[in-house]
């Protein structure tokens, strides 16, 4: 571990990080991670999510603003930031004839602070066959690889873009399971992009919200899972003005609605007389996906 | 960046060691052709030598293939290098690729030499003369890849002072042919080989995105 700076200096901080490309901009993006936090970057394909990732990783220069890791400027031309990051992409540049073992030792050499235990560890633990080559492996084994290769110089800052993507539930529970155990020690922080939103329940603590290139929304996972509510009630008013409601489905008297601020809507039903309310739980992928369903709307009433 | 030049020349190795064995088994297909023809005179000149060279060449081609459909910059951007240093892996590996050819066909040349007594200084510069135009050759493939991602990222003049490079490149190269085997062929090869390195690096240096 690379324990240079002080605990107060933000894993990573984005301000005004702007990216065009003919068809799509992204930002201006301003965001702060702090060590000890999984933030889960959440939005449909195309919203941001790799771009975001890849400036962060110095793969691609902002047109505008920057990224800073852990007090150090992100540029290529200066990689010191390199090493407090690892970064897990859909492709990761392997050597594809070579044998994982292979690669590993190649990075061995490459990354400065690489720990052999760390690295040993890591391959025991995910059964990662060191003797095949990089393109014999399943995907699970190329992204296991890919994490083994991103974990064992010790970064503090792990930027991970759709990891468990295409992976099996055993597989995709083991890489949670490992990024888990990397933040218990409350000194390194985790950027996750992922359209799978089962997985944000796992392991997320802060949700970010990317849509067409645009944070809308940024909150905590158990704020979000307080506050929403799935409500059902029987009431004979038409048009009944509910506040919080994002959804509002209704069969004569009988009347489902999905709210953002479940306190506010029972308050208001008390007012009105519904009858048979009864209210239940939304898991957090279910709100996440309401908020990416309705859009901005949601997003800029959350904030 | 040594380290990781290093592994590309192992990891391109086989490619290498396989094109070369064609190359050579034309090259004494050939030779065998010659000898037994008649009112030949018996000796094939430097094709063989030239065979071993274009298969340098051709193997650089398919290494930056390879390194570009790998996707090689994200891996080696994940430890301290610098895009200049990068771009030094860029251009060295064909290099070195055509440099190691070059080498065989000197060592072939020289084995002839030793067992035919027959040693014909003129061939000897032609070796030289075909390692330069190759060397000149295998640089245009990183220079327009290079130009093209200039291209692509929106760097309108970096792109046309790549293709302008290119072709300015291969048509001088076009030029030393007249003048293969002499001093101003040698120095319109020294003069692409270097312009073509040092404009891919300036290139690379000024990539947005390094993630192929």
């Amino acid at each position: 571990m690379n324990g240079h700076q002080p605990r107060t200096t933000a894993a990573a901080r984005l301000s005004g990080l702007t990216k065009r490309w003919p068809g799509f901009h992204l930002g201006p993006l301003d965001l702060t991670l702090e060590p000890g936090t999984v933030l889960a970057l959440v939005g449909p394909n195309g919203a941001g999510k790799t771009t975001t990732l890849n400036c962060m990783a110095g793969l691609i220069v902002p047109d505008e603003g920057g990224t800073e890791v852990f007090g150090a400027a992100v540029h290529p031309d200066r990689p010191d930031y390199r090493r407090d990051v690892g970064y897990v992409g859909e492709e990761n540049g392997f050597f594809q004839r070579w044998t994982a073992g292979r690669n590993l030792d190649f990075m061995a050499e490459l990354l400065p602070g690489w720990s052999q235990d760390r690295a040993r560890r890591l391959v025991e633990r995910f059964a990662l066959p060191l003797g095949k080559p990089v393109n014999k492996l399943s995907r699970g084994n190329r992204t296991k690889l890919a994490l083994v290769a991103a974990l064992a110089h010790g970064p503090r800052l792990l930027l991970l873009d759709e990891p468990t993507a295409g992976l099996d539930p055993v597989v995709r529970a083991e890489v949670l399971d490992v990024l888990w155990e990397i933040t218990e020690d409350g000194e390194h922080a985790v950027l996750y992009s992922t359209h799978v939103l089962s997985d944000i329940n796992r392991i997320a603590d802060e949700l970010a919200f990317l849509r067409d290139g645009q944070l809308v929304l940024r909150t905590g996972r158990e704020e979000l899972s307080e506050r929403w509510r799935r409500v059902s009630f029987r009431l004979q008013e038409e048009d009944v003005e509910l506040e919080g409601v994002v959804e509002h489905r209704r069969v004569r008297a009988e009347h489902q609605v999905i709210t953002r601020d479940a306190a506010a809507t029972l308050q208001r039903l008390t007012e009105l007389g519904a009858e048979a309310v009864e209210v239940s739980r939304m898991s957090v992928d279910e709100i996440a996906v309401q908020i990416l369903k309705e859009g901005h709307h949601v997003a800029r009433a959350e904030s | 960046m040594w380290h990781a030049l290093r592994a590309e020349l192992v990891y391109f190795r086989p490619w290498l060691l396989g094109g070369l064995g064609i190359a050579a088994g034309v090259g004494a297909l050939l030779m065998g052709i010659i000898w037994f023809v008649p009112d030949a005179d018996g000796t094939p000149g430097f094709l063989p030598e030239m065979f071993l060279i274009i298969a340098g060449m051709v193997v650089s081609f398919i290494a930056q293939s390879y390194r570009w459909e790998e996707r090689r910059a994200r891996l080696l951007l994940a430890g301290p290098l610098t895009p200049r240093q990068l771009a030094g892996v860029t251009v060295l590996l064909p290099a070195c690729l055509v440099g190691l050819a070059a080498l065989a066909a000197l060592v072939k040349f020289g084995l002839f030499a030793l067992v035919t007594g027959n040693f014909e200084l003129a061939n000897l510069g032609f070796i030289g003369a075909f390692t330069g135009e190759f060397l000149g050759y295998a640089q245009m493939g990183p220079l327009a890849q290079e130009a093209t991602a200039a291209r692509r990222q929106g760097r309108g003049r970096a792109a046309v002072l790549g293709w302008t490079v290119f072709v300015g490149a291969v048509l001088v190269l076009g030029a030393t042919m007249v003048f293969r085997n002499a001093i101003q062929g040698y120095l319109g090869q020294l003069m692409v080989v270097v312009t073509a390195m040092a404009v891919t690096v300036w290139l690379y240096e000024g990539r947005t995105d390094f993630t192929r």
